[in-house]
């Protein structure tokens, strides 16, 4: 299943709302739109994964790479994620330096 | 007319596919994976966790085994009332991945943290049981998840 990226900004929030699967295929779509994302400068990242039914490591390591764009000071929230989504977010640690957020 | 019994034999009959190794076949496996977690009764958790098992162990043959030279990647599947069981070969150079497992780097600030490398942790921490062996040139990991809960310290009687 393909995977949809929108950007927008809401205020002083960079939003990011994914639908598909998050694969090793699919992730390519996901990192450009970070690069995007971390241009913009806001003080929240936020990415909207309710509509994310499937995310292998490859979201992970798109996740990773987000910390690492953009700077020490911005936030970065996943808004929404299903349980298995977030267990694997959890798995791998970045829980701790990722807010997650069910709504 | 398809009889209970003809589904419980067709469930329980080993089915393969063989594809090339390359980003664009993953989803296939998955589709594939998910069929057999059907025929199985696996709960949408037990499914997502086979998926994903197989989804990174076949992500790193094509990425990393490979090394983009080409290959073809086997899976092969059974499913039966207990659960489901998946072997996935290759011919790429021996790797086995519980010894090449990388834990998730706990300690490390995000910004130094090396991207990528926990595929086959989430994988291994998918499954139920998982095994490796090096045969005749040939990658061989078995997987199975079983179809109800583990539960990986049951409680004594």
């Amino acid at each position: 299943m393909p995977l949809s990226v929108s950007l927008s900004i809401e205020g002083d929030t960079t939003v990011i709302e994914l639908t598909g699967e998050l694969d090793a295929k699919t992730a390519p779509d996901f990192h450009r739109t970070i690069e995007k994302a971390a241009g913009h400068g806001t003080q929240t990242v936020e990415i909207r994964m309710a509509g994310v039914g499937y995310m292998a490591s490859a979201g992970l390591r798109s996740l990773v790479f987000a910390q690492q764009k953009v700077a020490n000071d911005v936030t970065i929230k996943v808004v929404g994620a299903i349980e298995p989504v977030s267990r694997t977010i959890r798995t791998a640690g970045l829980d701790r330096s990722i807010v997650l957020s069910d709504e | 007319m398809t009889t209970v019994t003809d589904m419980v034999e067709l469930a329980r009959k080993s089915c393969a596919l063989e594809v090339p190794a390359t980003v664009g076949a993953l989803g296939e496996i998955a589709s594939f994976v998910m069929r057999l977690a059907g025929a199985a009764g696996l709960d949408k958790g037990a499914a997502y966790r086979l998926r994903l098992a197989v989804d990174e162990l076949a992500t790193n043959v094509v990425m990393h085994g490979y090394r983009g030279g080409g290959g073809r990647i086997s899976v092969r599947g059974r499913s039966g009332p207990d659960g489901v069981q998946i072997v996935i070969e290759d011919t790429a150079p021996p790797f086995d991945p519980v010894e090449g497992r990388l834990p998730p780097a706990h300690g490390v600030p995000p910004q130094d943290r090396r991207i990528g490398g926990l595929g086959i942790h989430l994988a291994l921490t998918s499954v139920d049981e998982f095994g490796y062996a090096h045969r005749d040139g040939r990658n061989i990991s078995t997987l199975t998840v079983k179809a109800e809960g583990t539960h990986r310290c049951p409680p004594r009687p």
